[in-house]
Order: structure tokens, then sequence, then C-alpha cells
């Protein structure tokens, strides 16, 4: 059933403008550090030893934002589709049970963003190549492209929460473009804030940390979202 | 007798308010039950939990003989239904929002061909139904309801904003259903006159509360009959009853005799020919069951 119901949802989601917003979440990150680099690729060369890395630094100082803003806008696209003309009754009057129903907008919001992180990994690299900046640090690419990802699952499962309960969508837009002003200030802020996790900065100094704990409050934010969604009277 | 719907004691409230009290409605196989009342009475709320889209508050619903708290999923995929206005994907074409619901329903993809021909959308099958009038996304609506050909089909105001020729056709549609497909049918309306001529048991509901629960007959009979008479001395007439002791109603140009059995008619009439008084015609003026509906609801306000 639950596979059938994702295949649903990615039909439902065709002309959305969902892969637009995938592309454009992945390939404008480096789009900044190739404006970046393209203007002033001498000066920044000389700011550190290892290039890549310092590259590396300068993407991710943008993927953040690019992540829980890209949440906020996919989770909202995503219930809109069924608020819109209030398709959830006609949705849940269909033999599924509500608890699959979360589960396949979950895990088709969760697979667009890790299609995004790959993009990202992939236009980091061809860049990064383009720019000659020596042996690449394959750990590092991945680690700057997918940690980011594991570390916000807690912010997509809250903002699904707060989007599919909400009659009004302002509630989840105005939480999602809160939630985006942490990754601008992330190193004064205080480490259990899950907004900030998607900047891989800690005072432990170590970023898997947060892809853990990314993962686990993400499971239980997914779940406390989840039960709370299938005991309310659908709208 | 076996129901296929059957509530008990089914009650639902928001807060203080209780939107349906105490429903104990039975629908059998095979009927089309017409569930009636004004606006805001309740039929919403009670179709509601009856797809599970709503918890009662009190009491029990079961479906095929099958409780419906336990049994929802395996209730539901033999259920049709169009709840309030119908909901669509505006992005989707006909077709493509058919195959979203098909596609859970586990139908085979030729039924969307077939229900599109029955509601006549063939034509416009791949267009997008954001750029449909109210009446074709009800017929959207009503196809979808019917593509796991469900042996319970629940309508809700299921010809809320189609034109008279398309009003037809789905009645049309919906009485030859049980007959051809065996279906038990669930009509909601707030015109009588749409459910007088589709059901075959009518459920009264207003103000949450199931006031009259029988056959469509039954509710006829409830039509009390007046008789009308025309008479040559209608003065002398009217004068010559009432001293016999029958009150009839004087009106410009016929007498009134109501709720009178045959037998006193009978002996009225001839009582007026021995007197000399020639009677013209003798009418019976049934009472519309709009007016029956209308005296219902406004029995239940007062008492």
């Amino acid at each position: 059933m639950i596979r059938k119901l994702i295949q649903v949802e990615f039909l439902k989601s065709k002309r959305k403008g969902f892969w637009l917003l995938v592309f454009l979440g992945g390939f404008g990150v480096v789009a900044l550090q190739m404006v970046n680099y393209g203007v002033r690729k001498e000066y920044l060369l000389q700011q550190s030893d290892n290039d890549w890395i310092y590259y590396l630094m300068n993407i991710s100082n943008f993927t953040p934002l690019a992540l829980v803003l890209g949440i906020a806008i996919l989770t909202s696209f995503m219930t809109s589709i069924e608020n819109e003309t209030n398709a959830w009754k006609q949705l849940i009057a269909l033999p599924v049970s509500k608890l699959t129903v979360y589960l396949a907008k979950f895990t088709v919001l969760a697979f667009m963003l890790l299609v995004a992180s790959l993009l990202l990994t992939l236009f980091t690299y061809g860049y990064g190549v383009f720019l000659d900046l020596g042996a690449i640090p394959y750990g590092a690419l991945l680690k700057y492209s997918f940690y980011p990802f594991f570390a916000s699952l807690p912010i997509l499962a809250l903002q699904l929460w707060i989007a599919t309960v909400s009659n009004n969508q302002a509630i989840p837009i105005t939480t999602g473009v809160i939630g985006v002003l942490p990754s601008f200030s992330a190193q004064n802020l205080p480490d259990w804030l899950i907004w900030k996790w998607p900047s891989l900065m800690n005072s432990w100094n170590e970023p898997i940390y947060y892809v853990w704990l990314g993962l686990g409050v993400g499971c239980l934010l997914y779940f406390v979202g989840m039960f709370d969604f299938a005991r309310r009277d659908v709208k | 007798m076996k129901y296929v719907v059957e509530t008990k004691n089914l009650t639902k409230s928001f807060g203080k308010e209780q939107a349906v009290q105490s429903l104990d409605m039975k629908i059998a196989k095979g009927e089309i039950y017409g569930f009636l009342g004004p606006n805001g009475a309740g039929k919403t709320t009670t179709i509601r939990m009856l797809l599970g889209l709503m918890k009662p508050t009190s009491g029990s619903i079961q479906v095929f003989q099958q409780d419906l708290k336990k049994s929802r999923i395996s209730i539901l995929s033999k259920v049709g239904s169009l709840v309030e206005n119908p909901s669509y994907y505006p992005h989707l074409t006909a077709r493509e929002n058919l195959e979203a619901w098909r596609k859970i329903l586990g139908a085979p993809k030729s039924r969307i061909t077939d229900v599109l021909a029955i509601v006549r959308l063939s034509d416009v099958a791949n267009k997008k139904v954001k750029g449909f009038s109210l009446g074709m996304k009800q017929r959207l609506g009503i196809a979808a309801a019917l593509l796991n050909n469900p042996e319970l089909l629940i309508l809700d105001e299921p010809t809320n904003g189609l034109d008279p020729s398309g009003i037809i056709e789905i009645r049309e549609l919906i009485k030859q259903l049980p007959q051809s497909h065996g279906m038990t049918v669930l009509i909601s309306s707030h015109l009588l006159s749409e459910i007088d001529q589709l059901a075959t048991t009518v459920g009264v509901l207003t103000k949450g509360k199931l006031i009259f629960q029988d056959s469509i007959e039954a509710m006829r009979k409830l039509a009390k009959q007046n008789i009308s008479l025309r008479v040559s001395d209608q003065d002398e007439a009217h004068r010559l009853l009432l001293a016999k002791g029958i009150q009839t109603d004087y009106q410009k140009d016929r007498l009134i005799l109501s709720e009178f059995t045959d037998e006193e008619i009978a002996n009225a009439i001839q009582f007026l020919v021995q007197k000399q008084i020639a009677i013209y015609r003798v009418e019976e003026e049934k009472r519309s069951l709009e007016d029956i509906f209308l005296q219902m609801t406004r029995e239940d306000q007062v008492g």
C-alpha cells in the first residue's frame, strides 16, 4: 500500500514545480560560489592552504539556508495539493490508513531533499574541478553535502506536522521563514535549537553528532506529527 | 433483518453543541435511502462519521455488519463516496485525478474509461480539472465514487451545481444502480422533491435528531387528505352540515372537509343529496410531501 501511495504522491506533484525547486536548491548554492570565485578567485585562493576545503566551507555557508527554506516551501506545496479543494476528505475516505498517507508525504519530501543534496554534491564537484583546486577530498565533499540533509530531518518533520494540521497556511509559512533566520547566525545559538543543526556547527566540533541527533529527533517529531494527524477529525 | 448500515445511539458534539444526537439509522441492502433535512441539520456530520472521517463522540457504527472502528479499511474498500463539495486536484486532468484514486483502490485501469463514460466526461478526460464547471467537477466526484464498483454508495448532495438536464441524468443513473449493480445508496439532500423521485426509504434529520425513518410510502400516507366539495348551494350545504355536526371549511367556491374517513365522507354526501343539493365535484386534495416535511421539522422545533 505504501508503495502505491508514494506513486500517487509523485503523480499529484506533477506540474507543481517541485523538481524545479529541487534543482534550484542544489544549483543555487553552488551558483553563489560561481559568482564569488568568478569575481575574486585570486584573492580567495590566497586565504587558505587547502583550497578545496576552503571552497567547501564557502559552499556550506549557504547550504543550511537553502535546505531550511526548501523544506518550508516544499512542505507547504505538498499540503496545499490537498488543502486547495479540501481533498483530504476524498483521500482519507479511501481504504487507506491515515498513518500511511502521512508516511507517503514524508517519504516523498525526504526523497526530494535527498535528490537536492545529490545535485549539490554533483555541482560542487563539477565547479571544484573546473576551478582546478588540487586533490579532491571526497570524504569532505560528501560530508558537507549530505550531513546537513540528515541534520535537517527534525525541521522537515516539524514543518510537515504544522502544515498538515493547520487550517491557516500562513502558520507553517511563518514558522518556516522564522526557521531560516537561525541559519544566518548559527554560531551564536544554543546547540539544542534544531534550526541550527544543518549548519553542522556545534560546541563539540563534531558534525556527525548532528547527523545522529537529526535522525533521532527527526524520528521522534515524525511520530508525534503522524499520530496527531491520525487522531484529528478530517477537515 | 441484515442492514448494510446500522448506527446505534450515534452522537457527535462539537464543544457544547450536539451536531448529531443519538442517531439510530438503518439502511437495508438494495435500498436508496434518502437522507433528508434542512441545511445544518447534521447530515454531512453523520456521513463523515460513516466514512470514518470523524470520530463519533459516542455510539457505534456498523457497516456490512462490521464495526467501523475495527475494520475501517476493509469496509471502505467496498464504499464509494462524494462528500459535500467535490474534491479534486485542479492541476491534473480528469483522467489523472481518477488515476490517483484508482491506484489506491486497486481497481482495474479500464474502469477509469468506464466511469468517465457513465458521467459523460469522456470528451474532456485529458483536460485539466481547473477549467471545469461546477457541474463537471460534481460529475467527476460521482465518477470517483463509482471507481471501485462499491456495494455502498454514499452521495452527499450529489446534484449540487448541476443543471436540470444534469440532475435528471444523475437521477436516472442513481435509480438504476440497485438493480443493475446490487448497490445500496445513501443520498442526502435538503430538497424533498429530489428524494421523492429517488428514494425507497427516507430518514428525516433535523437539529441532529432523526425524527422520521420509514419507507417513502409511509411518508406519503402521512399526507392527510382533504376533500373539496363543489355544490349548487354552498351556503345551504355549509349550514346543513354544521347542523348535523360536520365541520367544514368554507372557502370562496368550495367546501373543504379535512381528516375524514371514507365512510364519513360518504355519509356527508348522501345527506346533502337527500337535502336536494346538487353535487358538482368531489375532489381529493393531497398535501405535498413538501408540506409534511415542513410540518415535521416545524413540530420538532415547537416540541
